[in-house]
C-alpha cells in the first residue's frame, strides 16, 4: 500500500475517533447541530475531504480501503443520529426526576378486551345496510334444499350441467346443499305476491377444490325486485347507487351480457371509477328474472318483471380489506380476526 | 375455447385489432380470457357459456363475431367426387336406441393414405392445443374445432361385418379404449358397436382396436347426435371426458351432421387420398323444421328499459342467422337457426337483441321508487348477540358447516340422531353437517393455543341441521356458541347479558346437566321459562384431553330461535323512581348445599311489599367460616313508590328477612 494511501487511512481513523467522541459528548440540540455542520455538512465538513480523495483514487485504491472508509463514515453518521435523539432522552430523565403529582399519561390504557365481529359479517352487514336503504328486506331461505328450489323453479333442467351430482353437494336423491341463494327468491315469491323487494344472505356451498380464492363453502348476497315496470336500467341503477354507496365514491356500471338459467337477459356487472382509464372490477352476476321463474311461482310473467342479482361475500370482503387467502375467514387465527 | 387468429380470418373479414375483436366480442357474450402468440398466429381464450354450444367452433365464433361487427361470413365451400360402390352398398347402420342416439350418419373412403398432416394443419391444431397424431385423426379435430360438430373416425376393415350398430352397452362388457384402458360399461351407456362388440363409447372415446393407424387404408367416418345427459352420466362414471363429450354434453346442431360429415370427407381426399362412396348410410329422423318465434317489439322497451328501433332490431335478428318470416308495425316473426338450439322464446329474442345493441346505453340513473324496508326481528337479535357478546370481549369465528365423526361424537346437546351427510368424493372424512357449533369452536381454539394464542374467547353465529321425520327439509336452528378460558360465571355472566339486551322478560334458570362433556356438578341446561334454550358449562377433562387443550374451557350454546321468541325488541318504559331508597345488607352463614335461588326468594317473601331487589355480593369460604359452610353477603332495597320509607319501617322489613333465613335455612348472622 503506497503511502498516500496508508497517510489517508491513518487521518480518517483519526476523524472517526474525535467526530464520535464528539456527537457522544455533545449536549443540546445546538451543539449537535454545529457538529454536524462540521464533520458531516455537504460543502464544508470535514467527511467532504475525504470523500473528494478517495473518489479521486484508482479502482485498485478504491478497492483496498473502501470497506474501512464506508465504515468509519456510517459510525460518524451513527453516532450523528444518536446524540440527535439525547436530547429526548435528557427531557425524560428530568421529567423523571420531578417529585410526580398528576396521572402518567404515557402509560397505557387499562383496556378491557373487546371481541370483533368476523370480517365476512361486517361486509355482510354492510352490504345489507346499504340495500336496506334502497327498500330490500332481508330474506331467508335454508340451506339445505330440495331439487325444486335449487333447480327446477330457477329453470335449471335435469339435463343442465349445473345438476350433475358432481357438481352438487348431494344429502340423498332428492334434496342437497343449496348452490346459490337464489333458491331464497322462489322461497320468497311463493310466499307472497308481488311487489318484492328482498335481498337473502348466507352460507351456500360448491365442491370445488379449495385454494387461496376457492371455498367449498361460501357466502353470497342476492338481491330480488318484481314490480310491474321493472327493467334492466333499474338495475344498472340500483347497482350503481350500491357501488357508490360502498365505496363512497362515483362509479359507473358495465354489463357483459352472460348467461345463468333463471335471468334473461343475463349479465356480468362490471363497475368502474375511471372509465377513460378503462379499469373495470367485476362485480358480479345479475339479470332480469326468466318468465320461466315468475311461471313456476304463479307471478304472470307478462304483468310482472324482475331483476335478481348475486355478489360473493368473500370476494368483496377480500378485495375491501386486502386479504389474499380465502382460507383465512374459515381458519379463525384470533390475530387475523382481531385486525378487523 | 382457443380461437385462431388465422383460422377466424379465413371465414370473415376482419379489418380490426385482435384486442379489439376480443374486447366487441366480450361486450356480446363471448368473454375474453387472455391471448398469447403461437408461431405466426395468435391464440385468442375465450369463454363461452353452456346455453352456447355453437361458438365451440371457429364457424360458430366467427357467425358471432360477423353478427357484432355487421359483416359476411362465409364459410368453406365443400365439394368432393365420389365413387360407387355407394356407403349403403358397403355398410349398414342401425341405432338400436333412439333416445341415447336420435341420428347417426356414416360415410366411406377407401384407399387412403395415413401419414403425418401438412405444417398449416398442425399449425391450426397446436394454437388450438390440439395434438397432432396422423392426417385423419387430426381432420376429424380440425372439423371439430371448425364446426363444433364431433366426428370419429374407424379403421373400416375392422369393423365386424364393416357395419355400425348403436346400442345400449351390455351387462360385463368392457372396452379398450384409444388411451389403451380397459373400461366396464353398464346398460345406460351408449355405445358404438359392429356386428359382435363395442368399437367406442358413445361420444367419449374411440377403441382402441378399431383406431385409425398407419396400415389403414379404408375408414368410416361418424357424425352423430347424442343424448346430452347420457353422455354426462357415461363420461363421469367413466372418468372420461374430451373434447368431443364436452360437446355433445352442450348439444350440436342435429343438421350440421352432415355438412361436418362431407367437410372431414373433401379435407381427407385433399390430403389423405381416397375415394370417398357416394351417399351415406344413416339412421335417424330427418331434423324437423323449427316453429317461428314471435318478438313483440314493444317488450323490448318493457325488459331493456331503452328504445331499440324495430328496424334494428329486425336486422340483429337477421345478423344472428333468424330468418324472417313475417312482420308488422309491432311484431316480429323468425325463425331460429338449427344452430341456435338455446333460441325457442320471446325473451330470447329480447337477449339476442339486447346484447347485440349493447347494454351501454341502458341508463344507471332512473328514478328507483322508495318503500318500505323493516329491519326483520332475526336481524335485530343477531344484532344484539354480536354486539353483547363483541363487547364481552368475544371474538365473532366463522367455521365450516362440514364436520367430521370425531367432531360429532365430541358434543351432541342438541340431537341423538345421526348427522346428515354429503355424498361426494371431495368430502370423505368431512362429509357431515354439524348439529352443534361448540366442537367447531374447540376446534379453532385449539388451533389458535398451537399458534401461541391461549387467551381466545370465541363465538359463532350460525345454523345447524337436525334430521326432521317428519318433513322432506331438515330443522336448521340457529345457535350462538362461546367458548372462553373465563371462569364458569364469568361465562353465566355474559349470557345473562344477552338475555337482557333482549329485555326477555322471563328470569334465567340454570338446572343441573349431567353431561359426560362437562366437568361434574359444573354443566347445566339454561331455561327461559319452561323453555329449554342452551347449554352451559365447564367442559370435562375428557372434552379438553379429545381436544388436546392446554387449558380448560367453559362452553356454552345458545338457541337464537328461542331467544328470538323470548325476546322484546321494543323495551316499554318503566318511570324512574324519584324518591330515595334505604340499602341495607345482610351477611349470613349457611351450609353449603343452600343455592342462592333459596336464600333470594325466602328473602322476597318475607321482606314485605318495599323490598325493591335483593342483590347478591359476594361468597365468601375460609378461615372465619366454618367447615361445610359458606358465608353469602347480599344487598336490599327498599323503596315505597309515594313515601320515603322510615328507619323503623325498614328495620322491620328486614328483620322479618333474617329472622326468615334463620328459622327456614338456618342462616347464622356474620355482622356487617
Amino acid at each position: 500500500m503506497d503511502d498516500n494511501l496508508t497517510r489517508f487511512l491513518a487521518d480518517l481513523e483519526r476523524f472517526g475517533a474525535e467526530a464520535c467522541a464528539a456527537f457522544t459528548a455533545a449536549a443540546g440540540a445546538a451543539e449537535v447541530e454545529q457538529l454536524r455542520i462540521k464533520y458531516l455538512g455537504q460543502k464544508h465538513g470535514q467527511i467532504e475531504q475525504f470523500d473528494t480523495f478517495f473518489k479521486s483514487l484508482p479502482p485498485a485504491g478504491k478497492k483496498a480501503i473502501g470497506k474501512r472508509f464506508n465504515e468509519v463514515k456510517q459510525a460518524v453518521k451513527q453516532a450523528h443520529e444518536s446524540a440527535k435523539q439525547q436530547p429526548a432522552a435528557a427531557g425524560l430523565a428530568e421529567a423523571a426526576a420531578r417529585p410526580s403529582t398528576g396521572f402518567d399519561f404515557s402509560l397505557p390504557g387499562v383496556r378491557p378486551r373487546l371481541g370483533r365481529k368476523h370480517p365476512l359479517t361486517q361486509t355482510a352487514e354492510e352490504l345489507v345496510d346499504i340495500f336496506g336503504r334502497f327498500g330490500f328486506t332481508v330474506a331467508d331461505g335454508p340451506e339445505v334444499e330440495d331439487e325444486r328450489h335449487n333447480f327446477e323453479a330457477l329453470n335449471i333442467p335435469p339435463a343442465h350441467p349445473a345438476r350433475d351430482p358432481i357438481e352438487n353437494f348431494y344429502l340423498g336423491d332428492q334434496t342437497l346443499l343449496r348452490s346459490q341463494t337464489s333458491t331464497v327468491q322462489i322461497r320468497v315469491m311463493e310466499r307472497q305476491p308481488p311487489p318484492v323487494r328482498v335481498v337473502a344472505i348466507g352460507r351456500v356451498y360448491r365442491p370445488d377444490a379449495i385454494d387461496a380464492t376457492h371455498s367449498c363453502m361460501f357466502h353470497q348476497i342476492e338481491g330480488l325486485y318484481v314490480d310491474r315496470g321493472v327493467t334492466l336500467a333499474d338495475l344498472k341503477t340500483v347497482l350503481r347507487l350500491f357501488a357508490a354507496s360502498y365505496l363512497g365514491r362515483d362509479v359507473h356500471i358495465r354489463f357483459r351480457p352472460s348467461f345463468f338459467p333463471f335471468t334473461e337477459p343475463s349479465v356480468e356487472v362490471d363497475m368502474s371509477w375511471d372509465v377513460r382509464g378503462g379499469q373495470w372490477v367485476e362485480l358480479g352476476g345479475a339479470g332480469m328474472v326468466d318468465p320461466n321463474v315468475f311461471r313456476a311461482v304463479g307471478y304472470d310473467p307478462e304483468v310482472y318483471s324482475g331483476f335478481a342479482f348475486g355478489l360473493g361475500i368473500e370476494r368483496m370482503c377480500m378485495r375491501r380489506h386486502g386479504i389474499n387467502d380465502i382460507r383465512l375467514f374459515y381458519e379463525n387465527d384470533v390475530r387475523f380476526l382481531d385486525q378487523f | 375455447m382457443i380461437v385462431s387468429w388465422n383460422w377466424l380470418k379465413q371465414y370473415i373479414k376482419l379489418d380490426i385489432s385482435v384486442d379489439e375483436l376480443a374486447h366487441r366480442l366480450t361486450m356480446a357474450g363471448l368473454n375474453h380470457e387472455s391471448t398469447s402468440d403461437v408461431e405466426g398466429d395468435i391464440a385468442i381464450d375465450l369463454e363461452v357459456t353452456s346455453n352456447r354450444p355453437d361458438c365451440l367452433g371457429h364457424i360458430g365464433i366467427a357467425r358471432e363475431a360477423a353478427a357484432v361487427l355487421g359483416r359476411e361470413v362465409t364459410p368453406p365451400k365443400v365439394d368432393f367426387a365420389t365413387s360407387r360402390p355407394a356407403a349403403v352398398d358397403l355398410t349398414r347402420v342401425e341405432i338400436a336406441c333412439p333416445d341415447l342416439c336420435p341420428r347417426y350418419i356414416a360415410r366411406v373412403i377407401r384407399r387412403v393414405k395415413i401419414g403425418p398432416s401438412p405444417d398449416w394443419l398442425r399449425r391450426r391444431l397446436a394454437t388450438c392445443r390440439v395434438a397432432s397424431i396422423n392426417n385423419v385423426v387430426d381432420i376429424t379435430n380440425y372439423v371439430l374445432l371448425e364446426a363444433s360438430q364431433p366426428l370419429h373416425a374407424f379403421d373400416f376393415d375392422k369393423l365386424t361385418e364393416r357395419r355400425i350398430v348403436v346400442r345400449r352397452a351390455r351387462a360385463g362388457e368392457t372396452i379398450n379404449a384409444i388411451n389403451q384402458k380397459r373400461y366396464e360399461l353398464t346398460a345406460d351407456m351408449c355405445v358404438i358397436a359392429d356386428a359382435s362388440r363395442a368399437v367406442a363409447v358413445a361420444g367419449v372415446m374411440g377403441g382402441f382396436d378399431t383406431e385409425v393407424s398407419d396400415r389403414t387404408t379404408s375408414l368410416l367416418i361418424e357424425s352423430a347426435e347424442f343424448d346430452p345427459l347420457a353422455i354426462r352420466r357415461t363420461s363421469r362414471r367413466l372418468g372420461l371426458s374430451s373434447e368431443s363429450s364436452y360437446r355433445f354434453i352442450r348439444g350440436v346442431d342435429p343438421a350440421g351432421l352432415d355438412w361436418a360429415s362431407r367437410r372431414c370427407c373433401q379435407l381427407i381426399v385433399e390430403l389423405a387420398g381416397g375415394e370417398v362412396a357416394e351417399g351415406a348410410a344413416s339412421a335417424g329422423p330427418p331434423v324437423a323444421e323449427r316453429p317461428g318465434v314471435v318478438l313483440r317489439f314493444a317488450q323490448l322497451k318493457r325488459i331493456l328499459g331503452i328504445d331499440i328501433d324495430p328496424a334494428e332490431a329486425r336486422s340483429i335478428l337477421q345478423r344472428l342467422g333468424l330468418a324472417e318470416l313475417r312482420h308488422d308495425a309491432a311484431t316480429v316473426e323468425v325463425r331460429p337457426p338449427n344452430w341456435r338450439r338455446d333460441l325457442e322464446r320471446e325473451i330470447d329474442l329480447v337477449e339476442e337483441v339486447g346484447r347485440i345493441h349493447g347494454y351501454a346505453d341502458v341508463p344507471e340513473d332512473v328514478a328507483v321508487p322508495m318503500t318500505t324496508a323493516p329491519r326483520t326481528p332475526r336481524e335485530r337479535v343477531d344484532a344484539l348477540i354480536r354486539h353483547t357478546l363483541t363487547a364481552a370481549g368475544f371474538s365473532e369465528a366463522a367455521t365450516m358447516s362440514f364436520v367430521d365423526q370425531s367432531l360429532v361424537d365430541a358434543f351432541r346437546p342438541w340431537s341423538a340422531d345421526p348427522p346428515l351427510a354429503v355424498d361426494h368424493p371431495s368430502r370423505r372424512h368431512e362429509n357431515m353437517l354439524r348439529q352443534t357449533l361448540v366442537p367447531s369452536l374447540l376446534a379453532v381454539r385449539r388451533l389458535n393455543e398451537s399458534r401461541g394464542t391461549f387467551e381466545s374467547d370465541l363465538f359463532e353465529l350460525a345454523r345447524v341441521y337436525l334430521p326432521a321425520t317428519a318433513r322432506p327439509l331438515p330443522h336448521e336452528p340457529r345457535l350462538a356458541a362461546l367458548v372462553t378460558g373465563r371462569e364458569l360465571g364469568e361465562l353465566k355472566g355474559v349470557v345473562e347479558n344477552v338475555l337482557d339486551q333482549l329485555h326477555v322478560a322471563l328470569s334465567l334458570d340454570v338446572r343441573a346437566a349431567d353431561r359426560p362433556e362437562f366437568a361434574p356438578g359444573r354443566g347445566g341446561e339454561l331455561h327461559i321459562g319452561d323453555q329449554l334454550f342452551g347449554y352451559i358449562g365447564q367442559a370435562s377433562d375428557a372434552l379438553v384431553a379429545k381436544f388436546d387443550l392446554r387449558k380448560t374451557c367453559c362452553i356454552a350454546e345458545l338457541d337464537v330461535d328461542r331467544l328470538l321468541a323470548a325476546a322484546q325488541l321494543i323495551p316499554q318504559f318503566r318511570p324512574v323512581p324519584h324518591l330515595p331508597a334505604s340499602e341495607r345488607e345482610i351477611s349470613m352463614i349457611f351450609n353449603e348445599a343452600v343455592p342462592w335461588l333459596i336464600v333470594e326468594s325466602l328473602v322476597r317473601q318475607a321482606a314485605g311489599a318495599h323490598l325493591e331487589s335483593v342483590r347478591f355480593l359476594g361468597l365468601y369460604r375460609g378461615r372465619q367460616i366454618p367447615a361445610g359452610k359458606k358465608n353469602l353477603h347480599f344487598g336490599l332495597t327498599y323503596r315505597a313508590a309515594d313515601r320515603t320509607l322510615t328507619r323503623e319501617e325498614v328495620d322491620q322489613s328486614q328483620q322479618a328477612a333474617i329472622a326468615k333465613l334463620r328459622s327456614e335455612l338456618g342462616g347464622e348472622l356474620r355482622g356487617v
